[in-house]
C-alpha cells in the first residue's frame, strides 16, 4: 500500500517550472520519510489535528461540503425540440436556465430509507441538468478558452487601483486573518473541476433520469418524444454501454400561453398520459405574462446567468415560476429520490448477494487471479455497466448522493481493492477519491481521508496526461479539505502541486491560491507567500495576463519592501516596470523603475538593461519629469562642504582649504580681538538683530556661495548628467519672524510644496539669486566632487535646500541636504558655535567691497637665493572704497614689503653702489614689532572703488624646500554694516625652492697675523641645467675688509660655474677692530681692503652691489634671526654671495638684461675663531746677520698674547729646551692635533668634490711645510724659561722673549708650551656652557729664524 | 554538488551568498535561500528541543525541493547558514561537517576588524576558504 502512495518519480519537468515544491502538505505519513527532524513536526501536526477535531466542525458546512453537496447529485439528461426551446428564449432564457433556479431545494425534507432500515431525511437536495449533447467530455480547446475567459474576467480591480502603492505588511496580515480568498478562485475551480464532467470512470455524473420536453406547437408531439430518445444524439455514455440505458424517463409538454389557451395542451397530456404513463407526464404552462413585467423584486435567474439582461424571464409571471416550482420538486421529491432509493436498495441485495461474506470474497479473489495476466491498460479492464464493479460504483455515487456515506463508503472501499487488482487505476483512484471524500463528510478519520486523497492524486498523475486533469480535481478537493481543517500550509502545498502538473494559466492561478494558503497559515509563512506571488506572476505573463501579473507582483512587493533581498526586489521592480509600460502606465512604471537604478551589485548587462528600460519609460512619459531622490547619481549628503566668504575672503581656491587654525594663528594680531563683540548677557538686547541668526552664516550679496558635493555613479556603464545646479530659496530679511521659519522647517519634507517651492525658486532666480549648472559624463564607477555655485543678488535669508540634475536629459532628480546630518565643514569654525549643523543657512548682508588680490610675477618653482621683486596687486571691483590696510605674511624671510618707491626704480642696477645711500623709512620699525611678519601700510593708503592698489615686495628664497606661502590681508570697509566692519582677503602660494648654488666657508686664523683670517669658499652648483655667474662676495659689516687670494687674480676665467660644477677659492679676510690693548698695541689695518670682493672676470666687472641697501640688508637681517646660534657675534662672520642666473633665452641681446637674475646667498654666523681664547703670536726678526765668530747671537723676541674670552685667564709660558726627538713629527702634530681641526690646513683629499676644478688656476699657500736643513743648530732659551701671567678679558699683553743661537742656520721657535686656564665666574660652576675651553696647552707656534753669518 | 551557500543575519538579510553553478540562476537561488528562512522561523519558534539536542545548532534537512535539498544550520548569534545541494542522498553526517567546517570559516572572517557586523561579508579570503569547503564537500561524497 505505501508502495502505491508514493509520488511517482521521474515524472518530466518542463523547463520553466523552475520551482520549489513544498510536500509538506503532503500525508502525514509523507513526512514520517524525512527522518527524526521532521517526525517532531509531524507530531505538532498531528496534535494540530487533534485540536481541531475537537472543535466542532459540520462537514457538510465547509466550503468543500457544501460544494460537494452541490455538484454531486444527481444528473438529468434533458431532450427537447426546437420550439420548446424557442418558447423559452422570448424570455431570454434556454429552456435549462429557465429551470436552474429552482432546481436547488433548500428544504426538500423527503424520508429516505437506504439500506438500512432506518429512514432519514433529506433536507436540501439539488438536481443537474444537462442537454444530452452536452453529457460527453467537453472539447480541450473550448474548455481552454472557457477558463481564459474566466480568468480575464476576474480582473476586478481597475489599473488606478493597482497603480498606488504596494499594501502595507501590516494590512495584509489582518486581512489574513479573514481567511478568504478572493471569490474568483471558486469559480475558476468550479469551471476546472467541470472540464472533466461526465467521465465514464464515475458514475455521478452520469444522467439518472431524462427529461424529455416537446412545445405544445410540435406536430405530433407523441412521436416527437420517441424520436428524441430514438436519435443518435443520446450521449456515447449511454450508447456505448458505461451505463445502463434503461434511465428514468419523464415527460413533459411545455405550452406557450402566448400561444393561445392551454386546452389543446391539456389534451395532448391526457394523450400522453395514457401512453407513458400518468405519472410520468407533467404539462407546464409558460409565458403567463401579456406585456412582460417591468420590475420584479428578486430576479431567481440573475445569480445563475453571467452578464445577464436584468428582464430575463419577463413574460414568467409568479404562477409560471410556481408552476416551474412545483415541477422540479415534484420530479425531485416522488421520482427521482425514490428511483434512486430503490436502486441503491437493489443494488446492495446484489452487492451483498455476490461480494459480502467471505465466501464471496474468497471467490472473487480467486476469481480475479485469473485474470493476472491482463495487459496493464492505462484505463484498466472495460467495466460495463453490467458488470458488478460498475454496480457497486454505481450503489456508492447513489449512496453518496442520497448522503448515506456510510453505505457509500463501504462500497467504495470494497471496490478499490477490486480496481487496484484488476490495475484499473484510473478507475481505481476515482474511487480512492471518493472514499477521501466519505471520509471528509463523516469527519471520521481524517488521516485516512489524507491518505486515500493523496492515492488518488498520485494514481492520477501516474496514468499519464489522461489523468492529469482529474489529478487537478482531485487536488482541489483535497485542498479544499485541508483548508477546511485549517491546515493552510499543507494546502499550499497541494496547490504546487496541482501547478506543476497544469497549463501554465491554471499554474498561475494554482500558485497564487498556495500563495494565499501561506499567507494563512499559522504563523504566516511570508516569504513562501512572496515568492508563490513571484511564480504565479511570471506565469501569469507567460499566458499574456499581464493584468494579474501585475497584482500578483504587486502583493510580493509588501513582502520583499525594505529587506536588503536586492536580486529578488530588482527583479519584482523591474518587472512591474517592464508590464506598466507596457500597459501604457508610464508614470507608475517609473516609479518601479526608479528602484532599481542603483543595482551596482547587478552585472554590467542587467545594469544596462535596466537603465534602457527606465529610460525608455520616461522618454514615453513625454516631458520632463521630477523626481525626489533620483538613485542616479548617488549624491554623497554626507560630503557635503560648503565654501562661502564672510569677512574672510579668499583669494584662490587652494587658501579655502587652508585649515582655520593656521590662518587664525596668522592673523592674531591684524584682526581686532573677538572678545570686544562678544556679548554678555546685559548688552545682549543691543545685538538682539544679530542673535536671531545665530545659526546663520553670514555671506555678502553678490559674492558666490560654493557647495561641493559628491556624485557617484554606482553603474558601470557610463551615465550623462547635465545641468546640475542647486536648489535654493531666498526671503526677504523681513519676514524672518519665527513663524516664517516654523513654515519652512515643516515643508522641507513634504515633496509637492518642495516642487513648488522649486519652481518658485527658478522664477525669481533671475532677480534674487544666480545658480551655475554643470554638464558632465560620469564614468562607470567613478565619483566626482562638483562645486555649485548660487550668487545672491540681494539681502535677505537665503537656504541651500538640495540639488537637482538631469539624467540621460529626460529625467530630472533632485535631493534635499539632509540637514539634520552634521556635515564637515571645513570653513566655518567658530568658537561661538558648538555645531556648524545649519551652515546652509545664510544671511545674506548687502554687498561690500571685496578685494581681489594676486601677487604677479611670484615663481612658482624658484632657485634658493633668487632675489626678485614682486608686485602684490590689490584690485577693488565695487564702488566704496577701502581702507586701513594690513598685511601679513607666514615668512617674512621670504617676503618683504617693499616701498612704493621701490616700484620705478630699476632692478638691480638700484642696488649697485651710490654715492648717497637712502634708507626709505616705511617699514622698519613696523617690521620688528611683530617679528617682523605684520605690515601696516600708512592711514592714507585708500583704494578707491574700482581702482587698483599695487605694492612692491621683495622676495628672496633662502632655503631649497617646500614653502606654503600665507598672506592675509586685512582692510577695512570704509561705510561699515553693523554685520561685518572689516574684511580679510587671504592668499596661499605654494612654492617649492629648488637648491641652487651651496656655499660654504672655512675660516681658519692667520697663524701669523692677529685679526686675519683665511676664508675658503666651497661653492657647488647644485642645479641640473643652470649656470650661475658669481658676481660679489661681500662680508657683512664696516670692519670686515676681504679680499681675494692672490690679490690680482679673478676666481676664474669664466666666471661661470657650470650645473654640478664646484669651486673653491680664497679670500684674505681682515677684522680692523680695534681691541682694547693693555698695552696699547694695535693692529695695523690695511686701508686698500674693502668688505666687498668683485668676483667678475676682469675685463668685464659689473659694479658692486651695496648690500646695505634694502632689501638686501633686510634679508640679510632677517637670515640672521634663522640661524640661530648663540655664538658671540664678535667672532663670527657673515657673508653675502651675490650670482647671477643665465637663463637659456640671453641669447637676445635685448632681453639679457631681464634674463639676468640676482642670486643672493647669506652664510651667517661664520666662525672666525677656533675654541682656545687664548691667541698668542710671536714677533720678531726673521733674518739676522751675525757674526758667530765674534759671540754668539742673542735674538729678542716679542710673544703678543690676546685673550679673546670674557673671562680671565691664567697663562703660563714654559720655554723647553730639550729637542723633540721627531722632530718634524712634532711639527706635524701641532698642526693636525691642534685645538680645533676644522679649523686650520690639512691634508684632506679633494679627489671627489674638486676633480672638475683641479685644473683651473686656484692659488693655494704652500702648505708643505719647509724642509728642515741638515744643519739645525742648537739654540737655547734664554731670559726667563717660564713665564705666568694673568690676562684679563679681551686684553693684549706682550712679552719679551730671548733665545740664543750659537751658529748660524734656520731655528724652529717652536719648542715652548702656552698652558692657559679661564678663571670661570663665580656662579657658573662648569665650563660646559661656555663657547670655550676652560683650560688647554698649545705647542708654540712655528717660527723660523735664519741668522746668517755675517761677513 | 553544493549548488549555492548563503550566510543570512539575525535580520534575516543576506549576508553572503555564493552560488557554485555555471548557469545564470542567482535569482532562483536567493528566492529558494529566501523562502528557506520561513521554514528556519517555523522551526526556532517552535523548539521542540530536548536534552541532547537542546544546543544543537544544525537545523537539518529545511526542506526537499523538486531538485534541490536545503539545509540549515543557526548559529548562536542567529546567524543563519543555508546550503543548497543537489545531492539527493546526502549524509547528515557529511552536512553536519560541512557546516562545522563553514562555521568557523565564517568566526574567522568577522573576527576581521574591518568587517561591519551586520553587512555583507566581502572578504576574498572568506570566499576562497568557501570555496574550498564546498569543492571538499562534493569529494567527500563521491568516495
Amino acid at each position: 500500500m505505501a508502495d502505491r502512495g508514493r509520488t511517482p518519480e521521474g515524472r518530466v519537468i518542463e523547463p520553466w517550472r523552475w520551482s520549489v515544491a513544498d510536500p509538506r502538505g503532503g500525508s502525514a505519513t509523507m513526512n514520517l520519510r524525512h527522518g527524526s527532524a521532521s517526525y517532531g513536526r509531524q507530531q505538532w501536526g498531528i496534535l494540530n489535528m487533534m485540536k481541531q477535531c475537537r472543535m466542532e466542525m459540520d462537514p457538510s458546512k465547509t466550503f468543500l461540503g457544501r460544494t460537494l453537496l452541490e455538484e454531486i447529485t444527481p444528473m438529468i439528461m434533458v431532450l427537447r425540440t426546437s420550439l420548446v426551446e424557442e418558447a423559452c428564449q422570448k424570455n431570454g432564457l434556454s429552456f435549462i436556465q429557465m429551470l436552474q433556479p429552482f432546481c436547488l431545494f433548500n428544504r426538500i425534507d423527503v424520508p429516505v430509507r437506504t439500506a438500512s432500515d432506518q429512514p432519514y431525511r433529506l433536507q436540501m437536495f439539488k438536481l443537474r441538468l444537462a442537454y444530452a449533447s452536452e453529457i460527453c467530455q467537453p472539447n480541450v480547446e473550448v474548455a481552454e478558452e472557457h477558463l481564459k475567459q474566466v480568468v480575464s474576467r476576474a480582473n476586478e480591480e481597475p489599473l488606478t487601483e493597482l497603480s498606488s502603492d504596494a499594501p502595507e505588511l501590516e494590512i495584509i496580515l489582518k486581512m489574513a486573518e479573514s481567511r478568504s480568498f478572493p471569490s474568483w478562485f471558486q469559480i475558476f475551480n468550479k469551471e476546472l473541476i467541470h472540464t472533466i464532467s461526465f467521465s465514464e470512470h464515475e458514475t455521478f455524473d452520469h444522467p439518472i433520469a431524462c427529461l424529455l420536453v416537446v412545445s405544445s406547437k410540435d406536430v405530433q408531439p407523441l412521436n416527437k418524444f420517441v424520436d428524441l430518445f430514438n436519435t443518435n444524439q443520446l450521449p456515447s455514455l449511454l450508447n456505448d454501454g458505461a451505463m445502463d440505458p434503461k434511465v428514468l424517463k419523464h415527460y413533459l409538454l411545455v405550452h406557450d400561453n402566448q400561444d393561445g389557451p392551454s386546452e389543446k395542451a391539456n389534451d395532448m397530456l391526457i394523450e400522453m398520459r395514457n401512453t407513458f404513463g400518468s405519472s410520468d407526464c407533467k404539462l407546464l404552462c409558460i409565458n403567463s405574462a401579456e406585456s412582460g413585467i417591468k420590475e420584479r423584486e428578486s430576479n431567481p435567474w440573475l445569480p445563475y446567468i453571467a452578464d445577464a439582461d436584468p428582464n430575463v424571464g419577463r413574460f414568467l409571471d409568479t404562477n409560471d415560476l410556481n408552476e416551474i416550482k412545483d415541477l422540479m420538486q415534484d420530479l425531485a421529491s416522488k421520482h427521482i429520490i425514490p428511483y434512486m432509493e430503490q436502486k441503491v436498495r437493489v443494488l446492495n441485495q446484489q452487492v451483498s448477494a455476490t461480494r459480502k461474506g467471505f465466501r464471496n470474497q474468497i471467490k472473487n479473489l480467486w476469481w480475479r487471479k485469473g485474470k493476472e495476466d491482463t495487459p496493464d491498460a492505462p484505463n484498466g479492464p472495460m467495466y460495463t455497466f453490467s458488470s458488478i464493479e460498475s454496480q457497486i460504483r454505481v450503489l456508492g455515487d447513489y449512496a453518496f448522493m442520497l448522503r448515506d456515506y456510510e453505505l457509500a463508503l463501504s462500497n467504495y472501499r470494497l471496490l478499490s481493492t477490486d480496481y487496484k487488482l484488476d490495475k484499473a487505476w484510473k478507475r481505481y483512484a476515482g474511487v480512492q477519491e471518493m472514499t477521501a471524500l466519505c471520509y471528509f463528510m463523516l469527519d471520521q478519520s481524517r488521516k485516512e481521508a489524507e491518505y486515500s486523497m493523496e492515492n488518488a492524486f498520485s494514481t492520477y498523475l501516474r496514468i499519464g496526461s489522461s489523468g492529469q486533469r482529474n489529478a487537478t480535481r482531485c487536488g482541489l478537493w483535497w485542498v479544499e479539505m485541508l483548508k477546511a481543517w485549517g491546515q493552510f500550509k499543507e494546502a499550499a502545498g497541494v496547490y504546487f502541486r496541482i501547478s506543476s502538473e497544469e497549463r501554465p494559466l491554471h499554474a498561475a492561478v494554482m500558485l497564487e491560491q498556495s500563495s494565499y494558503c501561506y499567507l494563512y497559515a499559522s504563523p504566516p509563512m511570508l516569504r513562501k507567500y512572496g515568492f508563490h506571488l513571484v511564480l504565479a506572476g511570471s506565469r501569469y505573463e507567460i499566458t499574456e495576463q499581464r493584468m494579474h501579473a501585475i497584482r500578483t507582483y504587486r502583493s510580493a512587493l509588501s513582502v520583499y519592501k525594505g529587506s536588503s533581498w536586492n536580486y529578488i526586489n530588482d527583479h519584482v521592480h523591474f518587472n512591474i516596470g517592464k508590464w506598466f509600460s507596457l500597459v501604457g502606465l508610464f508614470e507608475v512604471a517609473m516609479q518601479h523603475m526608479l528602484e532599481i537604478l542603483a543595482c551596482s551589485h547587478q552585472p554590467l548587462s542587467t545594469q544596462e538593461l535596466f537603465l534602457r528600460n527606465f529610460l525608455h519609460v520616461v522618454q514615453n512619459l513625454g516631458k520632463n519629469h521630477v523626481v525626489f531622490r533620483l538613485q542616479l547619481p548617488v549624491i554623497g549628503t554626507r560630503s557635503i562642504s560648503v565654501i562661502f566668504e564672510d569677512h574672510r575672503t579668499y583669494a584662490s581656491s587652494t587658501s579655502v582649504h587652508v585649515k582655520e587654525s593656521l590662518w587664525r594663528s596668522l592673523e592674531d594680531e591684524m584682526v581686532p580681538s573677538i572678545s570686544t563683540t562678544r556679548t554678555n548677557w546685559l548688552d545682549s538686547q543691543t545685538r538682539s538683530s544679530l542673535k536671531k541668526f545665530k545659526d546663520f552664516s553670514i555671506c555678502v550679496a553678490g559674492e558666490a556661495i560654493k557647495v561641493n558635493i559628491e556624485m557617484r555613479n554606482p553603474l558601470q556603464t557610463p551615465i550623462s548628467i547635465s545641468g546640475v545646479s542647486l536648489v535654493c530659496e531666498l526671503s526677504p530679511r523681513s519676514e524672518e519672524a519665527g513663524s516664517d521659519e516654523h513654515k519652512l522647517e515643516s515643508s522641507s519634507n513634504n515633496i509637492m510644496q518642495l516642487n513648488d517651492r522649486e519652481n518658485k525658486g527658478a522664477d525669481i532666480s533671475g532677480s534674487s539669486f544666480v545658480l551655475s549648472e554643470m554638464n558632465f559624463t560620469l564614468q562607470g564607477g567613478e565619483t566626482r566632487v562638483v562645486e555649485l555655485i548660487v550668487t545672491p543678488k540681494v539681502e535677505g535669508i537665503l537656504k541651500i535646500i538640495g540639488a537637482r540634475w538631469t539624467l540621460a536629459g529626460c529625467i530630472i532628480g533632485y535631493c534635499n541636504f539632509d540637514t539634520d546630518i552634521p556635515k564637515k565643514k571645513p570653513v566655518k569654525r567658530r568658537k561661538s558655535k558648538p555645531s556648524s549643523r545649519q551652515n546652509l543657512k545664510f544671511l545674506v548682508i548687502k554687498a561690500l567691497p571685496k578685494l581681489d588680490g594676486c601677487i604677479h610675477q611670484l615663481p612658482m618653482k624658484p632657485y634658493a637665493g633668487d632675489l626678485r621683486r614682486l608686485v602684490l596687486e590689490l584690485r577693488n571691483p565695487s564702488e566704496s572704497p577701502i581702507k586701513n590696510l594690513k598685511m601679513k605674511v607666514s615668512h617674512p624671510a621670504i617676503l618683504i614689503p617693499g616701498s612704493l618707491e621701490d616700484m620705478d626704480v630699476d632692478f638691480p642696477s638700484c642696488l649697485e653702489k651710490q654715492s648717497s645711500h637712502e634708507h626709505i623709512g616705511v617699514r622698519t620699525t613696523d617690521v620688528k614689532r611683530s617679528g617682523g611678519r605684520l605690515v601696516l601700510f600708512s592711514e592714507s593708503t585708500v583704494i578707491q572703488g574700482g581702482s587698483t592698489f599695487s605694492w612692491p615686495l621683495w622676495m628672496h628664497t633662502g632655503v631649497p624646500g617646500r614653502i606654503s606661502l600665507f598672506i592675509s590681508i586685512y582692510y577695512e570697509v570704509e561705510n561699515s554694516s553693523s554685520e561685518m566692519n572689516y574684511r580679510i582677503l587671504r592668499m596661499v602660494y605654494e612654492l617649492e625652492v629648488l637648491p641652487s648654488l651651496e656655499a660654504s666657508f672655512h675660516i681658519s686664523p692667520c697663524q701669523s697675523r692677529l685679526q686675519e683670517f683665511l676664508v675658503r669658499m666651497d661653492i657647488t652648483n647644485r642645479t641640473t641645467s643652470q649656470s650661475f655667474s658669481l658676481r660679489q662676495l661681500s662680508a657683512v659689516g664696516q670692519h670686515w675688509k676681504i679680499s681675494l687670494l692672490p690679490p690680482d687674480l679673478s676666481v676664474c676665467t669664466s666666471k661661470l660655474l657650470l650645473a654640478g660644477q664646484a669651486l673653491s677659492c680664497f679670500f684674505k679676510l681682515t677684522d680692523s677692530r680695534k681691541f682694547s690693548s693693555s698695552e696699547g698695541i694695535e693692529t695695523s689695518t690695511d686701508d686698500l681692503l674693502e668688505s666687498d670682493v668683485n668676483l667678475g672676470s676682469q675685463e668685464n666687472r659689473e659694479p658692486l652691489l651695496d648690500l646695505s641697501t634694502s632689501p638686501l640688508i633686510d634679508f640679510h637681517y632677517r637670515e640672521r634671526l634663522q640661524v640661530k646660534t648663540d655664538k658671540d657675534h664678535n667672532r663670527t662672520v657673515d657673508f653675502i654671495l651675490i650670482s647671477e642666473l643665465l637663463e637659456k633665452r640671453s641669447s637676445d641681446p635685448r632681453d639679457a638684461s631681464d634674463a639676468k637674475r640676482l642670486y643672493s646667498h647669506h652664510a651667517c654666523q661664520c666662525s672666525i675663531a677656533n675654541t682656545s681664547p687664548i691667541w698668542w703670536q710671536v714677533d720678531g726678526p726673521r733674518i739676522l746677520h751675525h757674526n758667530f765668530f765674534s759671540s754668539f747671537c742673542e735674538v729678542k723676541l716679542y710673544l703678543t698674547i690676546r685673550n679673546c674670552s670674557d673671562m680671565v685667564a691664567t697663562i703660563k709660558i714654559n720655554n723647553t729646551d730639550a729637542w723633540p726627538d721627531n722632530f718634524g713629527q712634532a711639527l706635524n702634530d701641532s698642526s693636525s692635533s691642534g685645538v680645533n681641526r676644522s679649523v686650520g690646513w690639512h691634508d684632506i683629499s679633494l679627489e671627489n668634490d674638486l676633480k672638475t676644478v683641479s685644473d683651473s688656476q686656484v692659488t693655494r699657500p704652500d702648505r708643505t711645510p719647509p724642509p728642515f736643513p741638515d744643519t739645525v743648530s742648537p739654540f737655547i732659551w734664554c731670559a726667563s724659561s717660564s713665564t705666568k701671567l694673568t690676562l684679563g678679558p679681551s686684553s693684549s699683553i706682550k712679552i719679551p722673549l730671548q733665545i740664543t743661537a750659537f751658529s748660524a742656520g734656520t731655528y724652529d721657535l717652536s719648542s715652548y708650551n702656552l698652558s692657559w686656564s679661564l678663571q670661570l665666574p663665580e656662579d657658573q660652576v662648569s665650563a660646559e656652557n661656555s663657547v670655550w675651553q676652560s683650560s688647554g696647552t698649545c705647542k708654540g707656534h712655528p717660527f723660523y729664524l735664519t741668522v746668517l753669518q755675517s761677513h | 554538488m553544493i549548488v549555492c551557500v548563503a550566510v543570512v543575519g539575525h535580520q534575516n538579510n543576506p549576508l553572503y551568498l555564493q552560488s557554485f553553478t555555471e548557469a545564470d540562476d542567482a535569482l532562483k537561488l536567493h528566492h529558494i535561500v529566501h523562502c528557506s528562512l520561513d521554514v528556519i522561523d517555523e522551526r526556532v519558534n517552535n523548539p521542540k528541543k530536548t536534552g541532547p539536542t537542546l544546543n544543537e545548532t544544525f537545523l537539518g534537512l529545511l526542506y526537499p525541493t523538486e531538485n534541490y535539498k536545503v539545509y540549515g544550520y543557526l548559529t548562536n548569534t542567529k546567524v543563519k547558514f543555508i546550503m543548497v545541494t543537489t545531492d539527493l542522498d546526502v549524509r547528515d553526517v557529511d552536512v553536519r561537517n560541512f557546516f562545522r567546517r563553514f562555521h568557523s570559516a565564517y568566526v574567522d572572517a568577522v573576527s576581521n576588524p574591518f568587517h561591519v557586523p551586520g553587512k555583507k561579508i566581502t572578504s576574498n579570503t572568506f570566499a576562497q576558504s568557501v570555496r574550498a569547503i564546498v569543492k571538499s564537500f562534493g569529494s567527500s561524497t563521491a568516495v
